[in-house]
């Protein structure tokens, strides 16, 4: 076939739709999902910011409050607020960079990139922040008189923490990296060795 | 813009362009569930797109840009229903028409299935009569790139075409 009598095919569907649109299902289906509207990167964003700043003003309160607060327990409070502060800085950041995208394809590419990128150092600190976080409250533990294998355990238990955050964030990564090949091939002009099937014809 | 109006606008959009997100849906998602899938997402992000349609280009353009950039963030991101058909008692929103479909555009969907996702984009808006500006526009790339993709493209489906007639299909 030439290239017009293929596009007669593709043409005589226009006149005869593939598919009837159950229109009450359809309707039911975006009313839930409008109620789901909240993004996950909003979600854990916003849990982030409660738990650190919530656990961080805990911490400084039980100290104030008991007057007998090791150093370690100060130091880890003031940590896990500055990291909620870090995080609320970051997701108004994110959300004013949400407006300089245009609407075409590229532009869309270009969002979904930064947004991946914004998961995957979120999901980076995320991780490592788990140590400082676990170190301290090691010290703290041992710092209060409790026996130095208590702190040990609790100093294994964020190590392992930090191992399963890997995984979250290597899914984050490989996900940038597909949108990122993706904006390559769009703005390629020569794709050369990147379309195996030119080379089968 | 009152919910009401949305939902009146959105219903005479469905309505006068389902056959345009009917493609979308059929050159990227390859199973039943899937294309129900697909094209659920597409008319959320077209509803979520009212508000902001400002009438600078038409409305078959806006949609195709809105269906395009959800179907190719589709692929990469959702699980895909490999299954053909897992869960009999799902209320599904697409029903295919009991119709006599031209064999040569089932191979023409294979055909564009085969490609990335983004030739495959292009190949629709090419299909469907967009000029070079258009789908710069709607890719944001430049028309020359888009000149030398659709070049490709063009002589991909030709030699496909000519493997399909030498098999007498």
């Amino acid at each position: 076939m030439e290239f017009d009598e293929i596009k007669k095919v593709w043409d005589a569907q226009n006149n005869e739709p593939l598919y009837v649109i159950n229109e009450t299902t359809l309707h039911n289906r975006i009313l839930s999902k409008k109620k789901q509207a909240h993004h996950i990167t909003n979600i854990s964003e916003l849990l982030s910011v409660v738990a650190y700043s919530g656990t961080g003003c805990f911490i400084l309160g039980m100290n104030v409050y008991k007057q007998s607060g090791s150093i370690f327990m100060y130091i880890l409070a003031g940590w896990m607020i500055i990291s909620a502060l870090y995080l609320l800085v970051s997701r108004i950041r994110r959300i004013q960079g949400n407006r300089r995208f245009d609407l075409s394809m590229r532009g869309d590419l270009a969002h979904a990139i930064s947004m991946a990128t914004y998961q995957v150092n979120l999901s980076r600190l995320m991780r490592w922040n788990v140590l400082p976080i676990g170190i301290l409250t090691g010290l703290g533990v041992w710092d209060g008189g409790k026996s130095i294998w208590g702190a040990v355990g609790i100093l294994v238990f964020f190590i392992l923490a930090n191992y399963a955050s890997g995984w979250e964030h290597r899914i984050y990564k490989a996900r940038k990296h597909a949108l990122e090949k993706l904006q390559d091939k769009l703005e390629n002009e020569d794709p050369g060795d990147r379309a195996p099937w030119l080379q089968t014809t | 813009m009152t919910e009401k109006q949305q939902q009146q606008i959105f219903e005479n959009w469905i309505d006068q362009h389902k056959a345009l997100l009917f493609k979308v849906v059929r050159a990227y998602a390859f199973t039943a569930m899937d294309q129900d899938d697909l094209f659920q997402e597409i008319t959320i992000q077209v509803w979520n797109s009212i508000p902001g349609f400002r009438e600078e280009s038409s409305v078959t353009t806006w949609l195709y840009r809105i269906s395009l950039n959800t179907a190719i963030k589709w692929v990469k991101k959702e699980r895909k229903h490999y299954q053909a058909e897992a869960i009999d008692d799902v209320q599904h929103v697409l029903q295919e028409r009991k119709v006599q479909v031209d064999e040569r555009l089932v191979w023409l969907y294979e055909e564009i299935y085969q490609l990335d996702e983004i030739d495959r984009s292009i190949t629709l808006l090419l299909l469907d009569n967009f000029s070079y500006k258009e789908m710069a526009g709607i890719l944001g790339i430049t028309e020359s790139n888009v000149g030398v993709k659709i070049n490709r493209i063009k002589k991909y489906l030709i030699s496909k075409s000519k493997k399909y007639d030498h098999h007498g299909i």
